[in-house]
């Protein structure tokens, strides 16, 4: 993984600054059948098409029940949302391999309920199980080799 | 088809999770998946009063069969329909969609997704979920029937990838004895 340190006007801004430049390669799409965990499932995926780094494009499906965390002054909480068939509205995420170890939670979503509410939150790794199906896609981020310092 | 509980009761820090058993086979592998190949990223706007089912399957008439999936990137309805999962007393499909709940008036979308879909004679299928909040600011979301939304006063912004090589197709599923859809090869 490359990164880039940017300035601005010859003054370098931050450190904590990364900027990775890359291009989306393959693609891969799913369904997962009944109780298959949504993060595990997507991990599985990346690892057996060989994608170091994948996006999700689009995710529809429908979850036994949710579990999702939020931060807290205190920590983590998570919320259950009981179905089943709490609808998977939308999901966002990387998927990542960099340093060898997946993000614990690397997906977010947003779902609804058995009465039509509304609840957002990370998905918690092995707690979200495919209800009928999933219909998932993913894509391969592929970072640019050799890149240059980016100067803002 | 019953649901397991996977006791957590004295194992802190394990989440008890649920299983359920349909009343159908189930069959292996539990992930179906196909590599295809990006095709083409559209970005789509539909103009006030524009039925939004209809327009979106002129849109992808254009490209031929190809499957692909999609979000909402913002906009208003005046009207949808949307169903939520239910429980009924089919033993066979104990949770189904029930009726369609139906909103009228001004509608603001805050979230949804799309598959594009087909069936076995090609005729496209869209499948969407999505949120969205009614006019008096109460909130909602499930399975969106497409066909059904109008687009309100401010336009409906929805972004497709669309891929060749593969598409979802529909087909029964022996396990849920719904009709689901696939990731299947298709010659582009």
């Amino acid at each position: 993984m490359t990164t880039s340190t940017l300035t601005k006007n010859t003054e370098t801004l931050s450190n904590d600054i990364r900027v990775e430049e890359g291009t989306l390669g393959k693609l891969v799409m799913a369904r997962l059948k009944p109780n298959q965990d949504l993060t595990e499932s997507v991990e599985a995926l990346c690892r057996q098409y060989g994608m170091h780094t994948a996006i999700v494009r689009g995710a529809i499906g429908s979850l036994i029940d949710a579990h999702l965390e939020y931060a807290t002054p205190t920590g983590w909480r998570e919320m259950e949302i009981n179905g089943p068939g709490v609808e998977i509205l939308n999901v966002f995420g990387e998927i990542g391999f960099g340093d060898g170890t997946p993000h614990a939670c690397p997906l977010q979503g947003v779902v609804a309920d058995v009465e039509g509410k509304i609840f957002a939150g990370r998905f918690v790794r092995g707690s979200n199980l495919s209800f009928i199906t999933i219909e998932i896609t993913l894509q391969e981020w592929i970072p640019r080799q050799g890149q240059q310092v980016l100067h803002a | 088809m019953k649901i397991s509980n996977k006791s957590a009761e004295g194992h802190p820090g394990f989440v008890e999770v649920r299983k359920f058993l349909h009343a159908g086979q189930q069959s292996y592998p539990r992930t179906l998946d196909l590599e295809a190949n990006p095709a083409e990223e559209l970005r789509i706007t539909l103009q006030p009063g524009t039925k939004v089912g209809e327009a979106l399957r002129e849109v992808l008439q254009r490209y031929g069969q190809r499957g692909g999936v999609g979000r909402m990137c913002g906009g208003t309805a005046r009207k949808l329909h949307y169903h939520r999962i239910e429980n009924t007393p089919d033993p066979n499909r104990p949770y189904d969609y029930g009726a369609p709940h139906v909103l009228e008036g001004v509608i603001t979308f805050v979230t949804g997704a799309i598959t594009v879909g087909q069936n076995q004679e090609g005729k496209i299928l869209l499948h969407c979920h999505a949120g969205f909040l009614d006019g008096d600011g109460a909130i909602h979301g499930g399975h969106l029937l497409l066909d059904t939304v109008e687009v309100g006063d401010d336009p409906l912004i929805i972004r497709l990838c669309l891929f060749s090589q593969g598409a979802f197709v529909v087909n029964s599923d022996e396990e849920t004895l719904f009709s689901l859809l696939h990731p299947t090869p298709m010659e582009s």
